[in-house]
């Protein structure tokens, strides 16, 4: 074997075992908000809780609202944004960010939404005939 | 009939294909030109029915037909002409057929430009990936099974479920859905068919390097390939350029890149094309990298199809904002990604012993060796993205149910590698044009390092740069630039059509530049009180309104209705107020935020920023509202703000709400007594603030065709007007006053008038006051308590996005005279 081809394939061996352990660290799976003490940037699906209040504030420029998360735990969330479009709508919210003192301070929020192109969907549907 | 005529071009152009395909396989075998010429028929024949088919999709487009799946889907009755012809392209399907209608005009190109012995086999691979790309829509159903998606279904055939077509099959709807209304945009007549431009012209240097394989010539293909792979490589760049020129200025994203799933979908095929034409470049000059060149054109190709897949398979649904939803073209995708991806690096492995290798291997300084290195590093940035795209799949080896890598993976794993490229395009080019020893290359590199250097404190002065890594990165940079402007320049002198590569590498470099200016020191516009109450969060001593601390910086920008803020002693900016007249979308907002220099002097200017409600996803009692940055670009920063809320917005929200409440339980008209009244008075030209709105008394006026009580003694009418707090529109309002005399006494009679603009308001003349002429107005319905106007904004400097432009025009501007020296050598070799 030639010097070379041992340190070309050192190389690449490096390369690569330093990207992907690299890449293992950059992604997480998804939690509920038990699991995310302690995790810088933990991402957390759950559903709106809309039984209690929710809504932007202007006097702390927040979004907060209670969420349920997956296992069924149910928290306060505070977003630093105004509320996104779609908010009260989607099925799903998928909030990153971390939980401190039992408030997760989401930096992120991303909604899942009915699929508009749902083959089954009837209701939208509906609506749109009627608009006539 | 339509639908039957669509299916059935479609379908003819499939067939068209298939035996094209074998017409090419057989020319490419036997070599007999009868095979060629038929086969070239077949081929015209399959564009010829594609284009009908085309024309038929754009012609049910055109007459809103919305019984057909895909016009309802992605029109409706009130687009304009030019969202029409985009909704062309607005659906998946409706994108294949563009993607293979310009694949079809290239396939022409092709036939008239290519010699032998390449022409059968580069046809026979085209054609063979449009018969994947007709697959997708001819829409062929053999009992369950469904081969691709016509856009030619009906509506019934689409949502066999929907329980109103199972009752009325031949239902046909008024209206469709619309396009979505962040795709109503100038942007998307062009961004979409430029991209579908670049992915076509990316399976010709595939084609090109299977054919060499074939015909086992490893050298000759590289020289009619490389005009077509710069050409993909330019489009591509231009597409990827347009999406995120779109993005910044329409999209409220933020920037020009997010490494999304679908920009990472056109940026890796274009980092491997690129990649491909530094080997090919390589291989034309000194023959050698063979292996690499074909290599790099097979995984460009295989790169866009493997991102076809993951774009359109709905494998990537959740991590994408942009990403297609799957049609049940899954296995389909599937399929094809394995037949390029097998097909070419089996012939590639089935020849590996045969292809030709380096017999004498290349020295550390010398172009060959740079250059590969070039190609390597595109290669490994190249691989780094798809990694990160592919985390929903390839992330299930380190977790269940994987996210999408953090934004700082990508950022940390490309930043080193490019500022490695940075410094071998500099060494590539010294030693491209000259071959040199160590010596004289460190003796010709000397200024330009002097140069770099210069330039690199000069940056960190200015901008205060403290990190060292930027240093470092910046003097990478510089040095790219001056480097490459150096050789650019010597060269202009000897053949301006040479200057190709240096001047697309000085564009990477000024690139690099741009990049770090406008990411790292991107700032967020914020008043003083605001920066002390983020001051106050970072030291822990605010709480919310419920108790809880608060510890997220607050990055809004609140203005009150021509009450100026000063933002870091630089602007003084000011909410002037917004117009709803002459607006494009219905119901969209126009606001007026007036920036003037804080000393007073100089140059002042008003940014418009835009909000409107998303008319195909809003409902009766929820308005969804979108957002439209405005940018006031400049040389040295931008200043990019969108509207995050509005006082307008919140009002129509709440009014949305009540309808909605009233529609679902109708409540018997409301009490007198519940509903707020309020008496003003006002005298001739004043204006009063009466909840949200302005109401001004311009003079007294004549009565004219008014329904006045006989026997009328007195009568006068009020001109007024009124005008929504901070709009620019306004409603005149003339209530009367009268007095008149029945069975000997005085009565009064004034009718109230409908508040403009609300629903149970209204207004009454109730009584002039004849020492002054005030006159005293009877208000009912409107709120007592004056409310504020007020915009919530989040505004941004962003520094050089205009060098991130330059960089990319000069990247362009490169790869188009280069394309324009390779192809012009080419045409004088073939005559």
């Amino acid at each position: 074997m030639k010097p070379k081809l041992i340190i070309g394939i050192i190389a690449i061996v490096g390369f690569t075992s330093l990207l992907m352990y690299n890449f293992g660290n950059s992604i997480s799976t998804y939690v509920n908000f038990e699991q995310a003490s302690g995790m810088e940037g933990a991402h957390v699906v759950g559903t709106l809780d809309k039984s209690k209040d929710y809504g932007f504030s202007m006097k702390s420029k927040q979004l907060s609202f209670y969420m349920k998360d997956e296992a069924g735990n149910v928290r306060r969330v505070i977003y630093p944004k105004t509320k996104p479009n779609n908010f009260e709508e989607a099925d799903k919210l998928v909030v990153i960010g971390k939980m401190e003192n039992g408030v997760f301070y989401a930096n992120e929020m991303l909604m899942k939404c009915p699929s508009k192109y749902n083959n089954n969907d009837g209701s939208q549907f509906q609506k749109a005939s009627k608009s006539s | 009939m339509i639908s039957f005529l669509g299916k059935f071009f479609i379908n003819a152009a499939f067939l068209c294909s298939i035996l094209a395909v074998i017409g090419y396989f057989l020319y490419s075998k036997k070599d007999r030109d009868q095979y060629f010429k038929v086969s070239n028929w077949l081929f015209g024949l399959q564009g010829l029915f594609l284009a009908v088919a085309s024309g038929f999709l754009m012609y049910i487009i055109l007459t809103h037909q919305f019984n057909f799946y895909y016009v309802y889907n992605y029109t409706s009755s009130d687009l304009q002409l030019k969202y029409l012809i985009s909704a062309f392209w607005g659906g998946q399907e409706g994108s294949f057929m563009l993607w293979i209608l310009v694949s079809t005009l290239l396939g022409f190109g092709l036939m008239k430009w290519t010699r032998k012995p390449f022409r059968g086999p580069v046809l026979f691979f085209l054609t063979l990936t449009q018969v994947f790309l007709l697959s997708m829509v001819v829409g062929i159903s053999i009992g369950d099974f469904t081969l691709g998606a016509s856009p030619f279904r009906s509506l019934a055939e689409a949502m066999p479920n929907a329980p109103f077509l199972q009752s009325n099959p031949d239902f046909v709807p008024q209206d469709g859905k619309g396009l979505n209304d962040l795709l109503k945009s100038p942007w998307m007549m062009i961004h979409p068919p430029i991209l579908f431009v670049g992915f076509a012209m990316m399976t010709i240097p595939y084609c090109f390097a299977m054919a060499a394989l074939w015909k086992q010539k490893y050298n000759e293909w590289v020289s009619p390939a490389l005009p077509w792979t710069l050409g993909a490589n330019v489009a591509l760049l231009t597409a990827i350029f347009l999406g995120g020129y779109w993005a910044y200025v329409t999209l409220s994203f933020g920037g020009y890149w997010a490494w999304d799933p679908v920009e990472n979908a056109s940026f890796v095929p274009w980092l491997l094309g690129t990649a491909g034409i530094h080997t090919m470049i390589i291989q034309r000059k000194s023959s050698t990298s063979q292996k690499a060149s074909i290599l790099f054109a097979i995984l460009a190709y295989v790169a866009i199809v493997y991102e076809t897949f993951l774009t359109r398979s709905g494998v990537l649904a959740d991590s994408s904002v942009h990403s297609f939803v799957d049609l049940g073209l899954y296995n389909q995708l599937v399929i094809f990604m394995a037949v390029v991806t097998l097909v070419g690096l089996g012939l590639f492995f089935y020849r590996y012993k045969e292809l030709p290798s380096q017999q004498k291997e290349s020295k550390f300084l010398s172009r060959e060796f740079m250059t590969f290195a070039g190609a390597m590093i595109l290669f490994l940035i190249g691989l780094v993205i798809i990694l990160g795209t592919s985390s929903p799949i390839i992330g299930r080896l380190f977790v269940d149910n994987p996210t999408p890598p953090e934004v700082s993976f990508y950022n940390e794993w490309t930043m080193p590698l490019a500022m490695i490229a940075a410094i071998f395009t500099v060494l590539g080019q010294y030693l491209f044009w000259k071959k040199q020893n160590s010596e004289t290359l460190a003796n010709d590199l000397l200024w330009p390092v002097a140069i770099a250097c210069v330039l690199t404190l000069a940056s960190i002065i200015i901008g205060d740069v403290r990190n060292i890594y930027y240093m470092v990165y910046l003097l990478t940079a510089w040095f790219a630039v001056v480097g490459n402007g150096v050789i650019m320049i010597r060269l202009i002198r000897k053949n301006t059509m040479l200057i190709g590569g240096a001047l697309s590498h000085v564009g990477f470099g000024i690139l690099l530049l741009g990049i770090l200016a406008s990411s790292a020191y991107n700032e967020n516009l914020l008043d003083q009180s605001m920066k002390n109450y983020n001051a106050a969060i970072e030291r822990g001593e605010i709480t919310d309104e419920q108790g809880f601390q608060k510890t997220q910086k607050v990055n809004f920008l609140e203005l009150k209705l021509n009450q100026p803020k000063i933002i870091d002693d630089k602007y003084k900016v000011t909410y002037k107020g917004y117009t709803l007249r002459n607006q494009e979308r219905p119901g969209q907002q126009q606001y007026m935020i007036k920036f003037e220099p804080a000393d007073g002097e100089g140059e002042q200017f008003t940014l418009k920023p835009k909000v409107y409600p998303m008319l195909s996803s809003s409902s009766a009692g929820n308005i969804q509202w979108s957002v439209s940055p405005d940018v006031r670009t400049g040389w040295l920063s931008d200043i990019y703000l969108y509207v995050s809320g509005s006082a307008y917005v919140e009002r129509r929200n709440e009014q949305a709400k009540e309808q909605a409440k009233e529609r679902n339980q109708p409540v018997a008209s409301t009490d007198e007594d519940t509903v707020t009244t309020q008496k003003i008075t006002l005298g001739k030209g004043q204006t009063v603030a009466v909840g949200s709105y302005d109401l001004t008394f311009h003079s007294y006026g004549e009565i004219q065709n008014k329904k006045l009580q006989d026997s009328t003694m007195v009568a006068v009418q009020a001109n007024l007007e009124v005008s929504p707090r901070g709009s620019d529109s306004s409603a005149p309002l003339s209530p009367i006053f009268s007095v008149y005399s029945k069975d000997g006494e005085n009565w009064t009679y004034a009718p109230p008038v409908k508040f403009p603009g609300e629903k149970d308001a209204s207004i009454q003349f109730s009584r002039v006051d004849p020492t002054n002429g005030d006159i005293e107005l009877t208000i009912r319905g409107i709120e007592e308590k004056v409310e504020e106007e007020w915009v919530l904004l989040v505004a941004e400097e962003k520094p050089f996005i205009s060098v991130v432009w330059l960089g990319t025009f000069l990247l362009m501007a490169g790869f188009s005279v280069s394309i324009f020296r390779h192809w012009g050598r080419e045409r004088k070799k073939s005559t």
